[in-house]
C-alpha cells in the first residue's frame, strides 16, 4: 500500500493490561479513513474509553501498533508524542474545561502545543490564534459568552467550548469520548449534530465512543462494536441489526 | 448413615459452643488489658505531677499576698509609651507580610516536590519534599530566629527569614495536598492538546489549587503577625524587641502596654484575614 492511499489511522493488534493479568484490550485492529465518522459502541467495561486513549497515548498500550499518518505513535518518545498530539483533537465526557478560566482562555489552551513556556505562562496568544478562537466560538454559538468563566455555563455550552478547544488545534483526527453522557437527550442530539457538521465542514475524521446505540446509528458512517476487549462488529450502521447487537451486548442479553 | 450424620452435627455444635466460650473469655482479657492501660496512664500522670509540679516548684515563694502583688504590678498600665508603640507595631506587620510572601514563594517548589502525583522524579523527590516540609514545621520559629540572628545578625531581616522558613511547611503541605486532590479531567485535556509538563501544571493544576493557595497564605499571614510579636525576644525586631526592653527595665506597666498593643494587632490581623479569606473563597 502506498503512503497516499494508506488510512489516516491504522490500529493493529492493540493490547492493554492495567494491573498484572487483567487485560482490557485483547488485540484490536481497525482503520479510520480520511473523512470517516466512526462510532465505537459496547457495554460498560468493554474498553471503549481505553481504546480511544491509546490513540493519543493518554493510556499506554502494552502491545500492538497505532499508525497515524504513517507514523507508529507507540515508538515515539515523550516530546515527539507531544508534537503528534497537536494534530489530534479530543472531546471529553465531562468536558474537562478549566473552570476558573474564561471561555476564550479555555479555547486558546488548544494552542499550547505550539507555544513556549514563557508565552504560555503569561497567556500571550498570537493575534492569529485569538482571531481563530473568536471565529470558532461564533461557529459553536457562544459568541456572547467569550469572557464568562467556564463554570458559569450550562452543560451543553461547556461541551461546545470543548469542541472549539479541539478545533483550534486544526486537528487531523478527532477523538470523542462519550460526548453526551453528561447531557440530556435533546442537548445530546444537538451536540452530536454539531460534531458531525463540523467534522464534515473541516474534513476531519472522527473516532467516537458512545454508549447510546441510537445516537451512534443516526450520526455515524461506521460502527465498531466492542465487547470485553475484543472487536465484535465492524460495518455500516445499516448492518447493526438485532443479531449484531445481541452479539456485542451478549453479556447483558444473557 | 444416620448415626454418622448425627455425629457430624454434634461435632459441629461442640465446635460452635467452644468458639462462643473462647470469645467470652477473650472479652474478659480485653477488659483486663483496658484496665492495665488506663492504670499505666494514671501512674504516668501522677508521676509527672510529683516530679515536675510538686518537686520543681519553689513553694515558699507562693503566698497569696506575694502572688497578688506580683500580678498587680502589671495592672499599672504605662500609657506614656503607648504612642511609641506604633513604630514597632508597623514593623511587626511589615515583617509578617514580607515573611509570608517570601515563605509562599519558597513553598511553591516544595509543594511541587511533595505532591505525589506530580513530583518530578517520583518517590525520591516526593520524600525530599516531605522532609523539607517537616523540617520547616518541626523547628520552632524562635529557634529559626536564633539560627538567622546568628547568620545575618540582629534585626528585622533575621525575623523575616525565620518566619518565612517556618511558613514554608504549612503552605507547601496544604498546597501539595490540594494538588493531590485535583480533578484529573483538565490535566488529561491539557496532555491531549500536546502541552508539556510545565503547561499541564500551569493550566491543568494551578487554576484548581489557586483558591487553596491564596486562602492558606492569608491564614499564614495572620499566624505570622502573632509570630513576629515575639521574634524580638531573640533580637529579631518588631514588638518583641519592645517587650524585651520593658522586661529588661523591670517596667511591668510598660510590659502591659506592649502586651496590649500585641493583642490589638492580633485581633486586627485576625479580622483582616477572615475578611480577605471570605472574599477569595
Amino acid at each position: 500500500m502506498s503512503a497516499s492511499t494508506a488510512p489516516l489511522l491504522s490500529v493493529r493488534d492493540l493490547k492493554v493490561s492495567y494491573t498484572a493479568g487483567k487485560q482490557i484490550l485483547k488485540g484490536i485492529s481497525f482503520d479510520v479513513g480520511a473523512t470517516e465518522f466512526v462510532a465505537i459502541i459496547g457495554p460498560s467495561g468493554a474498553g471503549k474509553s481505553t481504546l480511544i486513549r491509546c490513540v493519543n497515548r493518554l493510556v499506554e498500550p502494552t502491545g500492538g501498533e497505532v499508525r497515524f499518518g504513517g507514523v507508529d505513535l507507540l515508538k515515539l518518545d515523550e516530546a515527539e508524542m507531544r508534537r503528534q498530539r497537536r494534530n489530534i483533537g479530543m472531546i471529553f465526557q465531562e468536558f474537562n474545561l478549566i473552570d476558573r478560566l474564561s471561555v476564550m482562555d479555555n479555547v486558546l489552551t488548544g494552542r499550547l502545543g505550539y507555544m513556549g513556556n514563557w508565552r504560555s505562562l503569561f497567556r500571550l496568544y498570537s493575534k492569529d490564534d485569538i482571531a481563530k478562537a473568536v471565529a470558532l466560538l461564533d461557529r459553536v454559538g457562544l459568541i456572547d459568552h467569550l469572557d464568562k468563566r467556564a463554570d458559569a455555563l450550562s452543560g451543553g455550552q461547556r461541551q461546545r467550548v470543548g469542541i472549539a478547544r479541539a478545533l483550534i488545534q486544526a486537528p487531523r483526527l478527532l477523538l470523542v469520548d462519550e460526548p453526551t453522557s453528561a447531557l440530556d437527550p435533546k442537548i445530546s442530539r444537538e451536540v452530536m449534530g454539531m460534531i458531525r457538521g463540523i467534522a464534515r465542514e473541516f474534513q476531519v475524521p472522527v473516532l467516537c465512543n458512545i454508549h447510546d446505540v441510537d445516537l451512534a446509528l443516526e450520526f455515524c458512517d461506521r460502527v465498531i462494536g466492542l465487547q470485553d476487549g475484543l472487536k465484535k462488529f465492524d460495518g455500516p450502521p445499516a448492518g447493526v441489526d438485532k443479531h449484531a447487537l445481541a452479539d456485542i451486548y451478549s453479556m447483558e442479553v444473557l | 448413615m444416620v448415626a454418622a450424620a448425627e455425629a457430624l452435627a454434634l461435632a459441629a455444635e461442640q465446635r460452635h459452643a467452644q468458639r462462643i466460650a473462647e470469645l467470652a473469655a477473650s472479652r474478659k482479657s480485653a477488659r483486663i488489658r483496658r484496665w492495665a492501660r488506663n492504670g499505666l496512664i494514671a501512674a504516668l500522670v501522677l508521676w509527672s505531677v510529683e516530679a515536675i509540679v510538686i518537686g520543681d516548684t519553689d513553694w515558699s515563694r507562693i503566698t497569696l499576698p506575694g502572688v497578688w502583688s506580683a500580678a498587680t504590678r502589671f495592672i499599672d498600665f504605662d500609657a506614656s509609651i503607648l504612642l511609641e508603640m506604633w513604630q514597632p507595631a508597623l514593623e511587626t506587620v511589615l515583617m509578617a507580610t514580607l515573611a509570608t510572601l517570601l515563605g509562599a514563594f519558597m513553598a511553591i517548589p516544595v509543594a511541587w516536590l511533595g505532591a505525589n502525583n506530580i513530583s518530578p522524579l517520583g518517590r525520591f523527590t516526593y520524600l525530599m519534599g516531605r522532609v523539607l516540609m517537616t523540617l520547616s514545621r518541626s523547628v520552632h520559629e524562635v529557634v529559626w530566629g536564633l539560627v538567622f540572628v546568628a547568620a545575618v545578625g540582629l534585626g528585622a531581616l533575621a525575623g523575616v527569614l525565620a518566619m518565612a522558613v517556618r511558613s514554608i511547611g504549612f503552605i507547601s503541605k496544604t498546597v501539595a495536598e490540594a494538588i493531590e486532590d485535583v480533578n484529573p479531567g483538565p490535566v488529561e485535556a491539557m496532555r491531549a492538546v500536546g502541552a508539556n509538563r510545565f503547561q499541564v501544571l500551569m493550566f491543568g493544576i494551578v487554576p484548581q489549587v489557586l483558591p487553596t493557595i491564596i486562602g492558606n497564605v492569608i491564614f499564614e499571614w495572620d499566624v505570622n503577625i502573632r509570630r513576629s510579636t515575639i521574634m524580638g525576644l531573640v533580637g529579631a525586631g518588631g514588638l518583641g524587641l519592645a517587650l524585651h526592653r520593658q522586661m529588661a527595665a523591670y517596667n511591668y506597666g510598660g510590659i502591659a502596654t506592649v502586651i496590649f498593643t500585641i493583642l490589638l494587632l492580633i485581633i486586627a490581623g485576625e479580622l483582616i484575614s477572615a475578611w480577605a479569606r471570605r472574599r477569595v473563597i
